[in-house]
């Protein structure tokens, strides 16, 4: 994961690279979907795939593969305020953890999506997750997402933008209870 | 066993049928051991070897194809001392081998081997895997019934279930379908019965699917079911047997509506599936789409969706989907059908949550409900909406308008039936 010399990253980026996925984390913990869907690139793929993220993510059915268009339709779902399964918004917090990054740009992200060599502006960066989730709309079952997240960060306009999600869930192959918030 | 016919009205339930611990019990075999199920798709296990571990109602089973090409469907259950032969969903295996004492089954379910034989006296044909009583395939869907005693599977399919797996497999150029790459599960905290329910409910989607219909507008929703309580012909379909549809056929105003497309998004299909029933009825096929419905009890037709409903308690049931592909045309067809399953169905989906999280609620409200409320007038549900309306077709079909309670009463006349008998 450090990556050849090529790959790596500095300290500065490192402290900026974690504060993108701190900030990400807690907006995506209150459900603030418009200032979360501010953070992706026109290209961002949400993915939550049913196993391993391995292969094309278009070959399998997945929890979740959100091209941009259908991550929109997502948020515009969660905003309409009628998404009951939804509402009200779990309360939810994430632990994330274990964060590394590289410089992409060896054909080897985490996330085929995007196809593009991010060169020096693009990042790979991996993180454990643990999402504590409270099914406050029925059951109120307190629910654990734990998970390996990949992120894609690429930098437009100076600032570091989300290009790609990914969440291997550790229970991935097993049933999931409801799944619309922002994982 | 409970008066199920006191439980059961024509137009209301008691709500206790969802909670109550010992009506599950007596579901699992009135219903599930003692009826037709189903356990999968032939494609699933196309080649020897392969398996795939299904449940009937709580038990765990093994469906597998044999080196004879038949399929068997066997308990998941080393017949020495009780340990899970396969633990994992799908696999391929030229015998299963437990691992506890190292007893070796075949395929057929045959005990073939035994570490140091000479301390049992029993013949080995006496030990094999227990198994399903009946297997029957019907183009493609295996269903199966536990105890052997329902007689044929034509009998329990009836008009209904051969009409509504016709007009899916029929869309296929090849006549057959198969199946997605995978099984996505969806753990939903109620009893399983809310899911025939709601699956073919046409009277919530204004309400439980209204962030859905706002936020994607495109959607062939718009033209079936919405538009007010008459503003469309789509209809609400008892077929008898339990199995129940809601037939959006009378609604499309365009032909593959049901794929959100036109002919000239998805050429190559129209023209394989022409060359293969004539442009007339491939027209036809191509206007009236796949069905959407319930073959009772567990498996449910969602357009180009399979889903099987799993009980797991009282309280919890597992819906499994995959989406449908059909054979003979190319990827990118199929492709699109796996995003349209990605955006309805599953855990994570736009549409199905809703139901789910609604399920769930139903659930909260009833579970304090027992079967001795019934007498006192609590807790009963009402299901009565369009009674007066429906009409005997000619066809046999009891039908009445989409948002009309048809399909719910079609379940549970036969629920009644079943868990009575
Ligand atoms: S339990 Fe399977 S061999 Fe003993
Ligand atoms: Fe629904």
């Amino acid at each position: 994961m450090s990556g050849g010399p090529t790959q790596q990253v500095g300290e500065a980026e490192r402290r900026e690279i974690e504060a993108f996925v701190f900030h990400e984390a807690r907006l995506a913990d209150t459900s603030q979907y418009g200032e979360w869907e501010a953070l992706v690139t026109e290209d961002m793929h949400y993915w939550v795939p049913a196993g391993p993220a391995l292969g094309d993510p278009a070959a399998g059915l997945s929890y979740i593969n959100d091209n941009r268009a259908r991550l929109a339709t997502r948020i515009r779902q969660l905003q309409t305020g009628k998404r009951h399964s939804q509402t009200p918004a779990s309360p939810m917090c994430r632990a994330v953890t274990n964060v590394e990054a590289r410089r992409a740009g060896d054909g080897s992200g985490g996330d085929g999506g995007d196809g593009g060599d991010g060169g020096g502006d693009e990042y790979v960066v991996t993180a454990t997750q643990v999402v504590y989730e409270l099914a406050v709309q029925s059951t109120a079952r307190l629910q654990l997402w734990p998970g390996r997240v990949t992120y894609r960060l690429r930098r437009v306009d100076g600032m570091l933008r989300m290009a790609a999600k990914t969440v291997e869930l550790v229970t991935a192959s097993e049933p999931q209870p409801n799944l619309t918030f922002l994982l | 066993m409970h008066a199920y016919h006191e439980l059961v009205g024509a137009d209301q339930v008691h709500g206790s049928l969802y909670g109550d611990p010992g009506v599950f019990a007596e579901e699992m075999r009135q219903i599930f051991t003692r009826g037709w199920v189903f356990v999968g798709h032939e494609s699933e296990v196309a080649e020897p070897g392969q398996w795939v571990t299904r449940r009937i109602g709580r038990e765990p089973m093994i469906l597998v194809r044999d080196r004879s090409e038949a399929l068997n469907v066997l308990a998941n259950r080393c017949s020495h001392r009780g340990t899970a032969l396969c633990w994992e969903h799908r696999g391929r295996d030229s015998s299963f081998q437990c691992t506890y004492h190292a007893w070796n089954f075949g395929l057929d379910g045959a005990l073939r081997a035994v570490p140091y034989p000479a301390g049992f006296e029993k013949d080995h044909a006496e030990l094999g895997l227990d198994r399903a009583g009946q297997v029957e395939s019907y183009r493609g869907f295996v269903f199966a019934n536990l105890d052997g005693s329902a007689g044929p599977l034509s009998g329990h399919l009836g008009v209904g279930g051969t009409d509504m797996i016709d007009r899916l497999c029929d869309l296929s150029p090849s006549d057959s379908i198969t199946l997605g790459p995978n099984w996505l599960g969806h753990a939903v905290g109620s009893n399983w019965k809310m899911w025939p329910e709601s699956d073919n409910d046409g009277y919530h989607l204004n309400w439980v699917h209204a962030s859905m219909v706002s936020s994607a507008p495109d959607t062939y929703y718009q033209e079936t079911v919405l538009g007010g309580e008459t503003g469309n012909q789509s209809l609400a379909v008892d077929w008898g047997e339990g199995h129940v549809e809601l037939d959006f056929r009378p609604s499309y105003r365009r032909e593959l509506a049901w794929l959100g497309a036109s002919r000239d998004k998805v050429p190559g299909y129209c023209a394989a599936l022409e060359q293969a029933r004539g442009v007339e009825a491939a027209g036809r096929l191509l206007w009236d789409g796949p069905p959407h419905g319930l073959i009772f009890p567990n498996l449910f037709l969602g357009e180009l969706n399979i889903a099987i409903i799993e009980p797991v308690a009282p309280d919890r049931m597992v819906q499994w989907h995959t989406a449908v592909q059909l054979e003979g045309v190319d990827e990118s067809f199929n492709r699109r059908l796996l995003r349209q399953s990605e955006a309805a169905m599953g855990p994570g989906a736009f549409i199905v949550p809703d139901d789910a999280v609604t399920a769930e609620r139903m659930q909260l409200a009833m579970s304090g409900l027992g079967v001795h409320d019934a007498g006192v007038r609590r807790g009963w549900v009402d299901m009565s909406r369009g009674l007066g309306r429906e009409e005997r077709r000619a066809d046999g079909r009891r039908a009445a308008l989409i948002s009309d309670e048809t399909t719910n009463r079609g379940f549970w006349r036969q629920y009644r039936t079943v868990m009575a008998r």
